[in-house]
């Protein structure tokens, strides 16, 4: 004998109750849905807001802020800029600094990057074989970051940063 | 007052726990039919979260709306509902297809069916928004009642209510349009929550139901004196 009183709400709904029910909680997965696929559409990036994951940005970034990114064609990219980008085969994004561009005349670019806070510049972490990042493998250049309070400085969480 | 309404909710939850004894005893007949009988509950007294307002007047309402159609047998018509139904439906649907797009196109080159189906999304929202403010009003049953000669269009029975968050009072509106003569009449009460539900938060319905049929009454007795 089934005696759920919990289930007492749902079992008083009739069909259409519970259809609204459902339609409700998809609604709300809906809304945030595409408030983020809004935002793609209005940044032109494909992720416009991501976490610093790694301390390699210190002082400018730490671990948990946060990044907004644009990625609009008609921006171009400059050295000094912060980038953030995707190496192919890894899918984690970095975020680092423009260290040295090379700009054709028909405006097809290479750039390399460095993190504030490393010693030496990523060829390190890019593709066996690659010395020069393209536009196609960046995500979109920050535009805007926002950092929580941090009242316990210097957290060390370096078996989250998987050696970036 | 309330020492009363306990009184009640106490004789009104023992004839509950009949009914719904009897009912399942009834039920062991076919085991498919059987297992339905004991997922509905109609007959169970209503038991709620007092403090819950949301849970009150979800409960208040229900049991509004069982009155004037199981007693005054009267149809209930889904339009209403199955209007914001249908938005909410297209909403979904078109945050679907933006998902699967996006998912086999990669953005790129996605973005104009993105764009499309986010702005038709918020349109629908804003569509909602309009359609539960102004065309719903809180009515949550729309009743006809068939006219028995069949002549007649029927009349129509509509219930609103509110309650204000953190707020006691109840009230419960009753509008009546003839189907005749394209009228429409109001009635209303407002009451303390605390007049229909014992101290465990229980629907005292021998409070509940004279209320409604009082509201019903006074609206029909209008109606024959014409």
């Amino acid at each position: 004998m089934l005696s759920l009183d919990f289930l007492d709400d749902v079992r008083r709904m009739n069909k259409r109750q519970l259809y609204y029910q459902v339609l409700n909680f998809g609604m709300i997965v809906s809304s945030a849905l595409m408030i983020w696929k809004g935002l793609m559409v209005i940044t032109g990036s494909e992720s416009p807001i991501v976490v610093v994951l790694s301390g390699s940005m210190e002082p400018a970034f730490h671990r948990g802020d946060l990044l907004f990114l644009t990625n609009r064609v008609e921006d171009p990219i400059r050295v000094g800029e912060i980038v953030v980008f995707r190496i192919e085969g890894r899918e984690i994004p970095i975020v680092h600094r423009v260290l040295k561009i090379h700009e054709k005349q028909n405006g097809h670019i290479k750039f390399l990057t460095k993190g504030d806070n490393n010693a030496v510049d990523d060829r390190g972490l890019y593709k066996q074989g690659q010395h020069w990042l393209e536009k196609k493998d960046v995500v979109g250049r920050a535009r805007g970051f926002y950092q929580e309070n941090r009242s316990v400085k210097d957290r060390n969480y370096s078996f989250l940063t998987l050696g970036l | 007052m309330a020492a009363a309404a306990a009184q009640g909710g106490r004789t009104g939850g023992g004839g509950g726990s009949s009914g719904a004894g009897s009912g399942s005893s009834c039920g062991t007949g076919s085991s498919r039919s059987g297992l339905l009988d004991k997922w509905k509950i109609d007959d169970k007294p209503v038991k709620i979260d007092k403090w819950d307002g949301s849970a009150v007047k979800n409960s208040l309402d229900d049991s509004a709306k069982k009155v004037l159609l199981e007693k005054y047998k009267y149809v209930e018509n889904f339009g209403l509902i199955d209007g914001r139904l249908t938005i909410c439906t297209i909403s979904c649907f078109f945050a679907i297809v933006a998902l699967i797009w996006d998912y086999m196109h990669p953005f790129p080159e996605s973005k104009p069916v993105l764009a499309l189906c986010v702005i038709s999304y918020f349109v629908m929202m804003g569509i909602l928004t309009i359609y539960t403010s102004y065309k719903e009003k809180s009515i949550f049953l729309v009743a006809h009642r068939k006219d028995p000669t069949g002549m007649d269009p029927d009349d129509i029975w509509q219930l609103s209510s509110s309650l204000k968050r953190f707020d006691d009072k109840y009230t419960l509106k009753l509008t009546f349009i003839s189907g005749r003569t394209k009228q429409q009449r109001e009635a209303e009460f407002t009451k303390s929550i605390a007049k229909f539900f014992d101290h465990s938060g229980t629907l005292v319905m021998d409070a509940y139901e004279p209320e409604i049929s009082r509201l019903h009454d006074s609206l029909a007795t209008e109606r024959k004196i014409k």
